[in-house]
């Protein structure tokens, strides 16, 4: 399709330029600008530095019900919602703002970046296509993503009623070792040396006295 | 803390807040809203209000903004170190999203 209007098409490029500084793929830029795919292609090429992924978008509804997926997309979709309802914005501006707020609670918690914007787009796109809904979780009340014609009628979400391996994966596990098991070994292999130090430091400031073991420290030896 | 400290605290405060509110209303309206948690109406009067006008609302006894937690569950969320902390975080951004917004009667 053609632009006749230059600002219409400089407004596009903000947009387009926007969406893959995001992190939008270029089916995404495609359905959202009225842009050519040659100049998408270089836009892309020239924000990024690289060819766009080949290959089909992920298509599957499913994703968005597993664990952890579900709890990152359906604040995304609450944000998107309440946009939608309270705040009067539509479309690809609301879910780039909703994207954007998501990002800051990501990075506020020091979370992993689980939704991409292109998967937050499609989860809008299911949204219009009655695939997928929210559903008010019995305990918290809080609006979660499921698929539409699932029976709910006791739904309890995936926070209230954790699944016993939730979040236990390998990743989070080689995370944990090295905030939490790394200074262990440190302190113990550290503190003897230190101290070792500091008996040296401290005999050599007072050569006159020898120095000798106490017995208290050693109890259980002495006895022996 | 005396009388009149404490009414220069909530001056204070209400100045602090109101400026704030419409300096993230101005910024970016829809976000703003989403984190002030206040509906259209309430963010075209924040965000028409003159610098005169808000140094006269800011200047009452009573504080301008309010507890938004009237939720039982979000406040035992955000107030129990028992579970994660960043998954906490989540269950109650989700339940704070899913809130309706304050607007005028």
């Amino acid at each position: 399709m053609r632009n006749k209007s230059i600002v219409l098409e400089a407004k596009q490029i903000n947009l387009a330029v926007e969406l893959v500084e995001l992190g939008a793929r270029l089916q995404v830029l495609e359905a959202e600008t009225n842009l050519s795919r040659e100049r998408l292609l270089k836009l892309y090429k020239e924000v990024r530095g690289e060819s766009p992924p080949k290959g089909m978008l992920p298509f599957s509804t499913d994703w968005f019900i597993s664990w952890q997926p579900n709890i990152h997309s359906s604040l995304f979709i609450d944000i998107y919602h309440y946009m939608g309802r309270h705040a009067g914005v539509s479309g690809i501006t609301a879910i780039i703002k909703a994207y954007r707020l998501y990002l800051e609670h990501i990075e506020v918690n020091g979370l992993e970046r689980v939704l991409s914007l292109t998967r937050a787009w499609s989860l809008v796109r299911f949204f219009d296509a009655r695939m997928l809904t929210t559903i008010a979780c019995t305990q918290c009340s809080g609006h979660f993503i499921s698929h539409t014609m699932d029976l709910h009628d006791q739904y309890v979400c995936g926070m209230c009623h954790m699944p016993s391996r939730a979040g236990k994966t390998r990743k989070a596990a080689a995370a944990r070792m090295l905030t939490e098991v790394q200074p262990l070994p440190l302190r113990a292999v550290a503190a003897p040396k230190l101290r070792g130090i500091a008996r040296a430091a401290a005999a050599a400031a007072r050569p006159d006295r020898q120095p000798r073991a106490r017995p208290s420290a050693r109890p259980a030896m002495v006895q022996n | 803390m005396t009388k009149e400290q404490l009414l220069d605290e909530i001056r204070e405060t209400n100045l602090a807040y109101l400026l704030l509110a419409q300096q993230m209303i101005k910024l970016d309206k829809a976000t703003g809203m989403f984190r002030l948690g206040v509906s259209d109406d309430v963010a075209l009067i924040l965000e028409q209000l003159s610098p005169g006008q808000i140094l006269k609302m800011a200047a009452s006894n009573m504080l301008l903004c309010r507890f938004r937690f009237d939720d039982r569950m979000i406040l035992g969320l955000l107030t129990d170190y028992s579970k994660s902390k960043p998954m906490v975080h989540s269950h109650a951004a989700v339940l704070m999203a899913g809130q309706p917004a304050l607007g005028l009667a």
